[in-house]
């Protein structure tokens, strides 16, 4: 410190006056705490109201939104989940056999395997009508039997 | 009013009441109605916790709450400028008092320095408090405490410099 902190520490202390603690100034001064406790009240009735009135709006809509997530209006889908999930692999229909709707698991795996590229199609496995039906059934040595003969007429030559 | 009463409280005010009646209005620049109606909402304040702090530090927590009251009153608009007729401050030439000139002074200087400089100049040297204390009742870190208390002092040097030769 030096010489003004210590002049400025002697003016602060110095300037300070007996004060004493008057009724008036008491009386005043539980007037106050007395209408802070009254707000201090009022508030926290307030507050107690207003948590009241939110609990009982909260509590009638809730009844509303249970009646909506019942269980039992859900059972159906947990029971078409397990079986449309584990589908065993399609059977593999016989050529003689062609995709019909009567059947119920030959309709819906036949459809699904043609698409599928996990399965890997065989010529058996397809329908009859679709159009690389025509490499299979016919097969490509037919025409060409026809010159064999005069190959062979020639060669005899 | 009876109903009101704890215990210690009553005891607590009039013993400390002259002390902080003269750090408010230290910290007011003067002004002693707005010091004691701090002082008012200060103890109204520590009447509620005072079950709980009775045994610790009533009178740190007071402080505290008149240094933050302080500074908040002191950025309204109406506790900046109040015209009067006359400037009351000022010593007149027929003033015998010294004493009284030199607090009026002061407090003249006070009340020019910003509220945190003012508050962290008061408790710093006239509450002789340390710089932590002081740091916890501005609500800051010690550093900044400590930076608003060398420039009060500096701006104080300034203002008083042309008066305090004159004091004595």
């Amino acid at each position: 410190m030096d010489d003004f902190e210590h002049e400025l520490t002697r003016m602060m202390r110095d300037s300070r006056q007996p004060d004493p603690f008057r009724a008036e100034q008491r009386e005043r001064l539980y007037e106050g705490i007395r209408v802070r406790r009254r707000s201090r009240m009022l508030w926290r009735a307030g507050g107690s109201a207003l948590a009241v009135a939110g609990l009982s709006v909260v509590l009638a809509l809730l009844p509303g939104t249970g009646s909506r997530s019942a269980p039992a209006d859900r059972g159906p889908l947990p029971t078409t989940g397990p079986t449309a999930g584990p589908t065993p692999p399609p059977v593999r229909p016989s050529p003689t056999t062609a995709p019909s709707t009567s059947k119920p698991p030959a309709g819906p795996t036949s459809t699904t395997s043609a698409g599928t590229p996990g399965y890997a199609p065989t010529p058996t496995s397809r329908p009859p009508d679709a159009g690389m039906s025509t490499t299979s059934a016919p097969p490509p040595t037919q025409p060409a039997r026809g010159p064999s003969p005069s190959f062979t007429e020639g060669g005899s030559d | 009013m009876e109903r009101f009463r704890v215990d210690g409280f009553d005891e607590f005010v009039a013993a400390r009441w002259s002390a902080l009646l003269h750090v408010a209005r230290l910290l007011t620049g003067g002004d002693r109605q707005r010091a004691e109606d701090l002082v008012q909402e200060a103890l109204v304040k520590l009447w509620f916790v005072w079950p709980k702090i009775a045994e610790q530090a009533p009178e740190a927590y007071v402080r505290t709450v008149l240094v933050r009251m302080a500074a908040r009153s002191a950025r309204r608009r109406w506790w900046g400028e109040r015209p009067v007729g006359e400037l009351p401050d000022r010593p007149g030439p027929g003033d015998l008092s010294s004493a009284v000139a030199e607090r009026s002074r002061l407090e003249a200087a006070l009340a020019q320095l910003p509220p945190r400089q003012r508050a962290a100049v008061v408790l710093r040297y006239c509450e002789d408090l340390p710089e932590s204390q002081v740091a916890h009742a501005l609500g800051c870190p010690v550093g900044t405490a400590r930076s608003h208390a060398s420039r009060g002092v500096a701006r104080l040097r300034l203002i008083l410099s042309g008066t305090v030769g004159a004091v004595g």
